[in-house]
């Protein structure tokens, strides 16, 4: 026993001086584990506050809306973009952001604004509008007229990065110091004496709260709820809290107070608005509030100060009570502070919460922001556009979209409550653009405009059918020696045999054969089987040319069915195709963008107009002349039910088999616009060209004042009288004679069999006459 | 600076130009003819043309009519005044954006296309300018004095792309259009 106690004793002897070594190096070992560990989270805290840039969205923003005398705009047009803007309506106007209306005289304070091109400076104004166009623009103080001024543009949505926050970032003294005096006297009393962390915060928290018989201040520092904000994750742990004051305590030693008091005022979590975090002051004053943070009262930015304990919990919308008892707390506190006089407290807390309307559609194009991204990937990394806060400056016009989204909607919902069919089977898509610079005005990708899913304007693909007839007609005519506007077409029955063996028998819509039609009431009437004659007689290879010339990239069979149009399209493809039309002959690549400004305000890039010539001009009149017949008397004639007949249109209808695709297309000297209708699911609509996209396309243009477009008189274009019936000559004696342009030379030199000599007036003599 | 001189050149250049091509004088109202109110069968006629009162069907046929000459809009000479500005100081750039922004609000008249051209051309783009230029054309039927001008931008922006041949054609036909 004893010699086993003793070896016992012994051996625990000798264990415990192998034990104290052990402990030491262990206790050493940690150490030096724990200060590694403290440099590691101090290259965190230093690399990642130096560098932190917070990811910024990109804005999109639309058209600024130009103010001129003589602008085409009415008093509700105006006041809609007005209050897109969130201008608010007054008595008298003395802030920027502010309106009054009296009847058609407006007074506006615009805000300043950066463009590409420049600073915008805040102007007073005076716009009066006379009927449906500005009358005078002057300002207000002086009363001096004002050629030009231009309105902050509308913000069309943002480009979020994957976890969804959103900010509108500040520096430090673009906030006011109210708000920073109740901020700190709220969250953290000794922010400007402690070292990061304070014991003594704690305490006085924790004797504040047993005042105020509630939770009124929080223990931890605004440096900790950075750091937390910054760096940690939510887990609620001792190890948390630890990490926490230590690179508060990092944080502190590196930054100025101001420095991690501007980061605080940025990263704070304010709001949650669906899947979009608000992050910052500078936001959620937009957010709650509609303004900017300079603009607010102090009853609302004590509301905002309080917010920040738990934005859910007080939400002002759905806890209205709660968010009002806790903004009177802050005004409370701060009036103990000495930070408001009694008064100015005691006012504040009579108060209504004074809040907007929240829930604002954080996209509310979705179709032609889908477009901006596509055409900003050209030139960007999806990480750019989501983070690196680029402002980005579109060619979207509010008025325009709000028109094509409206006629869409509202059209085809009468169709359907019209036929009686279910509702909701019909879909469609539109683009606008402006005639002359191929500038995308306005694009629907369904008839739910705040539908952000299937953009059929962009990626629905249907057989275009008529629409692809004018560059048929525009092959022929190039070759004034063998075709003109009046040429006499065969439309007589046409069985095509293939070298294979198939035969092709293309038929008219109605069914009939019309024996001759000159050229140009062929396309009027959009006649198959003289339009297919006439391809064939072209060459499909030819067509197919002038299909790239026109701008048309997408792949074509090269098949006589092309000719009528057996080929599929999206609508700003479609866009493209007649773009080149409407612009007189000017292939004008279609842009959504027009520049783009770093966060800072910088110019990076613009997005220039170019033209380039695709079409002789005369031709372009000559194929133009004819479109314009589609509307008068042809398929499209249905516009003039309700456009006034001195409106100048030109356009497309086009139909495909079983009424499974209604398109028209049509400009005027302004602008262009396409409309497609059919089914998702390819099915019949029961709808022609002219019965579905026709009445879409009327509606919107109706709302446009696009009345001046004159047919410019070309060189190497002259003017006769023909008879439609022969295509030749005509004169006074010849009923239904209609006067139509020709390539100098190329008119016919016969007279038709109705003309007697009685001279008509020749256009020719006229146009001298005027440019004499 | 070897990069800087052509540019230096071609602001030169434009300025010239520009106080020649703004002095009062500079806008040439586009002479269009106008798709009128059509014939109707009232026969409702325009005093400028007299078609004879030929028989109608009652057919809308579009013709050519002459239309008012255009009015100098104030803001279009705003911004013209702010592009010359631009350009003088060199800021090229911003120069044919206040132009895109006059030619929004005009967009078929030739003098604001015209003068982007020569913006891109001092800018180094021939080609660009070249297109410009033509476009131009096209909104100028009748307007000899501006095509001649276009037609002489045109030269230009083919002697700045070495095509000797192409620029004497061009220059002949501005010889042309001016002797008319």
């Amino acid at each position: 026993m004893a010699r086993r106690r003793k070896r016992g004793r012994n051996h625990s002897r000798r264990n415990r001086t192998r034990r104290s070594f052990p402990w030491f190096h262990l206790l050493l070992a940690l150490l030096l584990v724990f200060a590694g560990y403290v440099v590691w989270l101090d290259v965190q805290v230093t690399s990642q506050f130096n560098g932190k840039r917070w990811s910024l969205p990109a804005r999109v923003y639309a058209r600024p809306l130009e103010l001129y005398a003589g602008r085409e705009l009415s008093p509700g047009q105006f006041a809609s973009e007005l209050r897109a803007l969130d201008y608010r309506s007054v008595n008298a106007v003395h802030q920027a952001g502010q309106y009054s209306r009296n009847r058609d005289t407006f007074h506006v304070m615009s805000r300043a604004f950066t463009f590409w091109d420049g600073e915008e400076p805040s102007r007073r104004l005076r716009v009066v509008f006379s009927g449906n166009t500005i009358g005078t623009l002057s300002d207000l103080g002086t009363g001096k007229s004002v050629s030009l001024a231009r309105l902050d543009p509308v913000l069309v949505g943002s480009f979020y990065p994957a976890h969804n926050e959103d900010r509108v970032l500040l520096k430090l003294d673009e906030v006011p110091v109210g708000l920073t005096n109740a901020l700190i006297a709220i969250e953290d009393r000794n922010f400007y004496h402690h070292h990061g962390v304070s014991p003594l915060a704690i305490l006085r928290a924790m004797w504040a709260n047993v005042r105020a018989h509630g939770v009124v201040q929080g223990g931890s520092t605004l440096t900790q709820q950075l750091v937390k904000n910054f760096f940690l994750t939510n887990e609620r742990s001792l190890a948390r809290k630890i990490n926490e004051a230590i690179m508060a305590l990092l944080l502190e030693f590196h930054y100025s107070k101001d420095e991690i008091l501007e980061a605080y005022l940025n990263e704070v979590y304010l709001a949650q608005d669906g899947r979009r975090s608000i992050n910052g002051f500078g936001l959620a004053s937009y957010f709650y509030f509609d303004r900017p943070l300079s603009d607010l009262t102090v009853d609302q930015y004590a509301l905002l100060v309080g917010l920040v304990k738990g934005p859910s919990y007080y939400n002002p919308w759905k806890h209205p009570e709660r968010a009002r008892e806790r903004r009177n707390l802050v005004l409370d506190v701060m009036a103990q502070m000495k930070l408001l006089d009694p008064q100015q407290a005691a006012r504040a807390k009579t108060q209504r919460l004074n809040i907007g309307t929240g829930h604002k559609a954080i996209n509310p194009f979705p179709a032609f922001l889908d477009l901006v991204r596509r055409q900003l990937h050209t030139d960007y990394r999806d990480e750019d556009i989501t983070s690196e806060g680029l402002r980005i400056f579109t060619t979207l016009d509010p008025q325009v979209q709000w028109a094509l989204e409206d006629a869409l909607e509202t059209r085809l919902n009468g169709i359907e409550a019209a036929r009686g069919s279910g509702h909701g089977k019909l879909e469609g898509a539109g683009v606008v653009t402006s005639a002359q610079g191929g500038e995308v005005l306005a694009l629907a990708g369904g008839r739910d405009p705040r539908f952000a899913g299937f953009n059929r304007a962009l990626d629905a693909s249907r057989q275009v059918g008529s629409l692809i007839k004018p560059a048929v007609y525009l092959t022929a005519l190039e070759h004034p020696d063998h075709y003109t506007l009046a040429t006499l077409l065969d439309d007589s029955p046409l069985t095509w045999k293939a070298r294979n063996g198939t035969v092709w028998e293309p038929k008219n819509y109605d069914r009939e054969n019309h024996g001759e039609v000159p050229l140009y009431l062929a396309l009027a009437h959009s006649y198959n089987v003289s339009t297919a004659r006439l391809g064939l007689d072209l060459g499909v290879d030819n067509v197919i040319a002038t299909l790239r010339r026109l701008g048309v990239d997408c792949k074509l069979n090269p098949y006589p069915s092309l000719l009528l149009g057996a080929t599929e399209m999206t609508p700003l493809q479609v866009t493209r195709m007649y773009q080149t039309y409407a612009s007189g002959g000017f292939d004008t690549p279609l842009r959504a963008i027009t520049a783009v400004l770093s966060a800072d305000r910088s110019p990076l890039q613009r997005y220039p107009l170019n033209v380039r010539a695709a079409i002789r001009p005369e031709y372009a009149r000559l194929i133009t002349t004819a479109m314009m017949y589609v509307v008068r008397i042809g398929t499209g004639q249905a516009i003039y039910n309700v456009l006034p007949a001195d409106r100048n249109v030109a356009g497309k209808t086009g139909t495909t088999d079983d009424l499974r695709d209604s398109w028209f297309a049509g400009f005027t000297g302004d602008r262009l616009g396409v409309i497609w209708v059919g089914r998702d699911d390819n099915q019949p609509t029961g709808l022609t060209g002219a019965s579905g996209a026709l009445l879409v396309w009327r509606d919107l243009f109706a709302r446009f004042d696009d009345s001046n477009w004159t047919q410019t008189a070309t060189d190497g274009i002259e003017y006769h009288w023909i008879d439609p019936q022969s295509g030749l000559l005509a004169d006074s004696s010849c009923p239904d004679a209609v006067q139509l342009p020709f390539i100098t030379g190329s008119a016919p030199q016969e007279q038709a069999a109705c003309a007697h000599g009685n001279a008509l007036p020749e256009a020719v003599d006229w146009f001298k006459e005027l440019f004499r | 600076m070897m990069r800087i001189l052509p540019v230096r050149a071609g602001v030169l250049l434009l300025m010239l130009w520009l106080l020649q091509a703004c002095a009062p004088n500079v806008y040439y109202p586009p002479r269009d003819v106008r798709l009128p109110p059509p014939v109707v069968e009232s026969g409702s006629q325009s005093p400028v043309v007299q078609p004879a009162p030929y028989p109608s069907s009652g057919v809308i046929a579009p013709q050519p009519l002459p239309a008012a000459p255009r009015t100098q809009a104030p803001a279009v000479v705003a911004l013209l005044d702010t592009a010359e500005q631009q350009a003088n100081s060199g800021d090229l750039e911003s120069a044919a954006a206040s132009l895109e922004r006059a030619i929004r609000i005009e967009p078929r008249n030739p003098v604001l296309w015209y003068h982007l051209a020569t913006v891109r051309l001092a800018q180094g783009d021939a080609q660009a300018a070249e297109q410009l230029a033509a476009k131009s054309t096209s909104l100028a039927p009748g307007n000899n004095l501006q095509q001649a001008r276009n037609w002489q931008l045109i030269a230009r922006a083919r002697h700045a792309q070495n095509d000797s041949r192409g620029a004497a054609e061009a220059e002949q036909r501005a010889r042309e259009l001016s002797a008319r």
